[in-house]
């Protein structure tokens, strides 16, 4: 049952509207401080080398040069600009294989060195002045190369030769052959997934000012300001109550590119800041962007999935080789979500993941948008339906028979199974015209339409995997009004929208009388920040538990006021109110005002509790494929999502259909190439073939409540689901078009028509 | 150096400037009018739109010199927070605003495309942003927003 609410679960416009479509939302790279440099970076051209020697002494000499930073004049301790170095629990260790500046280099584009100078152009004319004298090393590019005896040693790592983090192993059973070999029919596939690019519109930018008094202040970037704060405080060595993150307030797309630092666009700009007394901006050019900034994982998934002849599937094993590229990053949590993820879709008795993460001389690999699970799922639901045609099942209702089904146990939460995948199913499946599969086609058109689907969960925050929490903190004005913060960021995502409504509602008063104050470390209680779809679920958990405690305190000064005991007193509409008889009544400004006029304010501080509710997907995707140029066209997307409550079903349609069009360019065009010499291919927009407005097809967002037992009214996580189930959504459309099945991404028309042609 | 002038948002505008400054250099950092982003530099993403003469141009590929005696509109001068633009009113209504980085571009695109065709169809307005890029939104509510824009402009309402 729909409780009737008044700010929740309404379409609200966006607080940040106003003056985002004015042009007046200020970001990182608008910020300038009186004083400002600007910093430069020295990037290697090679894949893989010893830094020998760097004579900075002409680029110094050009004019407006302040600073030159090498690794002989900047911090060496170890950091990953990955947000692990915060968020690993006690189970593990994060792997901090990066430095400021190092000796040697393991990926073109590697940082060698830095110039503080007065202007941009400054900065990159003496940047052309600094002698660099490198030993080039052998170069490895494939996680397959990384295990080979003779592969270079990038790293050091206790967990075996290149491995990048721990090796990740699920044993959900005891005898993973034991449940093959009661199997009637088995698929086996390793499916192959290229490199990809969050492609945020803001590039990396942070503004630093090393103050003289030891204050590290820094405007960036980052979705998490305080991990930001802790990785800044022990890079530089000192205490983390003397650095400020903040966001400005606004960041220009983030897709989990940003989750820990911006790059290194933080540090660089704080050790300018440091040798030059001046605050210091960096911001990365487009191409930086691209070549040195977190990718999407790509690598080798190989799938084994057993079923009888029934349509119940016995045993799935998933065994995934990812391409970590120069640095760990998240190559452990990666492996991590992947594992859970796919183990968690399908109820099969007998289950088995192993996700290892190695070193190459690429371009790191870290957090984007599903971490992990868009690839595994695309790899596991590309075999349920090779599965499906072979025992003869339409592949929906195989589905439908396997899948996790409510109050169902799952290992991943304390809490049973809460689902509405079926009716996702269901729903998405007759606005797609499911019933027209297999029907559409004549033997000879060159033009040929398909139908696929792909299904899923993800996490509605990172517990139990990573350290998990929010704080936030409300206080009741002396006119009523309420300010609320916590320290997330908004960066597209709708927090300084949601966030408010959730906090309106639980108070009883309108949206406009909320003030938000978010994205500072220096204002705002610790929040672990925004990724793995957490910022409605947990940050939101933590404002609703400050605001109850709030309306609480109210009301039992309201007590004596109203002459009725709290159990009989309401909030609605700023008015403090008997429910046994509404006539009777305060208006919250009196309150508050009669409170202040005697010393008190009614504030308190929230936290969110530790738990995760996982929500649940089912994308639905027709194809056209013209059999002469293997060029694919996504007609319609279908994507229904069990987000248990949608706080802005608006926000929420935003999320999701931004999603799915990110999963179609990941699916169809999206791939980070390098060339023989490591040389990254596709460093510009273009050249890495985005989706665009021409690309993108009718989408239709499908929202299915589900009643959840936590999370704010029962909301979970949906930010990064869009893009999940669309890659094998898309991947079996094209087979059921085509009858070839791919088992490798991204789908272009060059490996499409290849393909069609073997097959004929 | 060398003296550009040019009408700016409707008000005529001297800068001192290189010859080989790109616009939207001079409009960001010169005149600090922040409101038009950079996203790559190239000519690629659209995020510097602004509006030259009549027609949607990507700043950061005009060279200033190229701007004297130019009309110029950015989205500094479109709208304020009590008097909307259509396009503006129609983003927010929408939902066609999310991260907001690519928001003054899409609209200044939008702006000279409903300038010139008031009532415009799909593929004419996926034309006319083809050049805008937005990771965000999938596009879908952008292309809802400018044609509400275009229904308020004509006197037919909102949704």
């Amino acid at each position: 049952m729909m409780k009737d609410y008044n700010c929740v679960g309404k379409p609200e416009g966006r607080l940040d509207g106003i003056p985002k479509v004015l042009g007046r939302a200020v970001f990182t790279t608008d910020v300038s401080l009186p004083g400002m440099l600007y910093g430069k970076i020295l990037r290697s051209p090679h894949p893989h080398a010893k830094v020998i020697s760097i004579d900075t002494a002409e680029a110094l000499k050009y004019p407006g040069v302040k600073a030159v930073a090498t690794s002989r004049n900047t911090s060496q301790v170890p950091f990953t600009t990955a947000g692990a170095m915060v968020f690993t629990g006690p189970q593990g260790r994060p792997t901090l294989d990066q430095h400021i500046f190092e000796d040697e280099v393991r990926y073109v584009g590697d940082e060698v060195a830095a110039i503080a100078a007065e202007t941009e152009e400054a900065a990159e004319e003496a940047l052309k002045l600094i002698k660099v004298q490198y030993e080039v090393l052998p170069a490895i590019y494939d996680p397959l190369d990384s295990v080979k005896p003779d592969a270079p040693d990038l790293h050091w790592s206790p967990f075996g030769k290149n491995v990048a983090g721990a090796v990740i192993e699920m044993k959900l059973c005891r005898d993973i052959e034991e449940g093959f070999s009661q199997c009637d029919e088995i698929i086996e596939e390793t499916f192959k997934l290229p490199q990809i690019k969050q492609v945020q519109l803001e590039t990396q930018s942070a503004v630093a000012d090393f103050e003289a008094d030891g204050q590290i202040r820094v405007v960036s970037t980052t979705q998490t300001p305080h991990c930001a704060q802790i990785q800044l405080a022990r890079i530089f060595e000192t205490p983390v109550s003397k650095v400020q993150v903040k966001n400005p307030p606004f960041i220009g797309g983030g897709f989990g590119v940003r989750i820990g630092l911006s790059a290194k666009a933080e540090p660089i700009a704080a050790a300018l800041s440091k040798l030059t007394g001046r605050p210091v901006k960096v911001t990365y050019s487009r191409r930086e962007d691209f070549i040195a900034s977190d990718t999407r994982h790509g690598g080798y998934i190989t799938v084994k999935l057993g079923a009888r002849k029934d349509g119940h599937f016995i045993a799935l094993s998933v065994i995934s080789r990812l391409n970590g590229g120069a640095y760990c990053s998240f190559g452990t949590e990666t492996c991590a979500v992947m594992g859970a993820m796919t183990m968690s879709v399908y109820s099969i008795p007998f289950r088995n993941y192993c996700g290892t993460c190695y070193y190459t001389d690429r371009t790191p690999a870290g957090a984007m948008r599903g971490f992990g699970n868009p690839q595994g799922m695309y790899v596991v639901d590309s075999a349920v339906d090779m599965m499906a045609e072979k025992l003869g099942i339409d592949p929906l209702q195989l589905r439908i028979l396997n899948s996790v089904k409510p109050n169902d146990p799952t290992w991943i939460n304390p809490y049973p199974c809460t689902t509405a995948l079926i009716a996702c199913m269901e729903k998405g499946a007759a606005e797609i015209g499911w019933k027209n599969r297999g029907k559409v086609n004549k033997p000879d058109d060159k033009k040929r339409i398909g139908y696929g689907m792909g299904i899923g969960t993800h996490g509605s925050n990172s517990f139990p995997a990573s350290v998990d929490y929010s704080y936030a903190y409300a206080a009741l004005q002396q006119d009523g009004s309420l300010q609320i913060a916590t320290g997330v960021p908004d960066m597209g995502n709708g927090t300084s929208t949601t966030l408010p409504q959730v906090a309106a509602e639980t108070m009883g008063i309108s949206l406009n009388q909320v003030g938000f104050l978010f994205g500072d470390t220096e204002s705002t209680p610790f929040n672990i920040g925004s990724h793995a779809s957490r910022t409605m679920f947990s940050a939101g958990s933590a404002i609703l538990d400050a605001v109850k405690k709030v309306r609480k305190q109210v009301i039992e000064y309201a007590v004596p006021l109203l002459e009725s005991p709290a159990e009989n007193l309401d909030i609605q509409n700023s008015k403090v109110f008997l429910k046994d008889n509404p006539d009777k009544f305060m208006m919250l400004p009196e309150i508050a005002w009669h409170a202040h006029i005697r010393d008190i304010q009614f504030l308190a501080t929230g936290k969110s509790e530790p738990a995760n509710l996982p929500p649940w997907h089912a994308h639905f995707a027709k194809v056209e494929v013209d059999m002469e140029t293997g060029m694919v066209k996504v007609l319609k997307m279908v994507a229904a999502h069990d987000c248990g409550f949608a706080v802005n079903p608006k926000i929420v349609e935003g999320q999701i259909e931004g999603g799915v069009l990110m999963g179609i360019g990941n699916a169809l065009t999206e791939e980070l190439l390098v060339d023989e010499n490591g040389v990254p291919q596709n460093d510009s927009i273009h050249k890495y073939m985005v989706a665009m407005a021409s690309d993108t097809p009718e989408i239709i967002p499908i929202l299915v409540n589900c009643d959840s037992p936590v999370g704010p009214f029962g909301a979970k996580g949906v930010g990064e689901c869009g893009c999940i189930p669309t890659l094998a959504a898309v991947a079996n459309a094209v087979c059921d078009a085509t009858g070839v099945r791919f088992t490798e991404l991204p789908m272009t028309p060059e490996r499409v028509l290849e393909r069609i042609r073997k097959a004929e | 150096m060398i003296t550009i002038h040019f009408i700016l948002n409707g008000q005529p505008v001297n800068v001192e400037v290189m010859a080989t400054d790109m616009l939207l250099d001079v409009l960001r950092g010169t005149l600090h009018l922040t409101g038009t982003k950079k996203g790559c530099g190239k000519g690629e993403c659209g995020a510097c739109t602004v509006i030259m003469n009549g027609r949607a141009v990507n700043s950061c590929m005009v060279p200033v010199a190229k701007a004297d005696g130019a009309r110029i509109d950015t989205i500094d001068g479109l709208g304020d927070p009590d008097h909307l633009h259509p396009l503006q009113e129609a983003f927010i209504e929408a939902g066609a605003v999310q991260c907001g980085f690519c928001t003054p571009g899409m609209i200044m695109a939008a702006k000279a495309l409903l300038d010139e065709y008031p009532d415009p169809s799909d593929d004419e307005i996926k034309e006319a942003i083809a050049g805008n890029y937005c990771r965000c939104t999938g596009y879908t509510k952008i292309i809802k927003a400018i044609h509400i824009a275009a229904r308020m402009s004509n006197g037919k309402g909102g949704v």
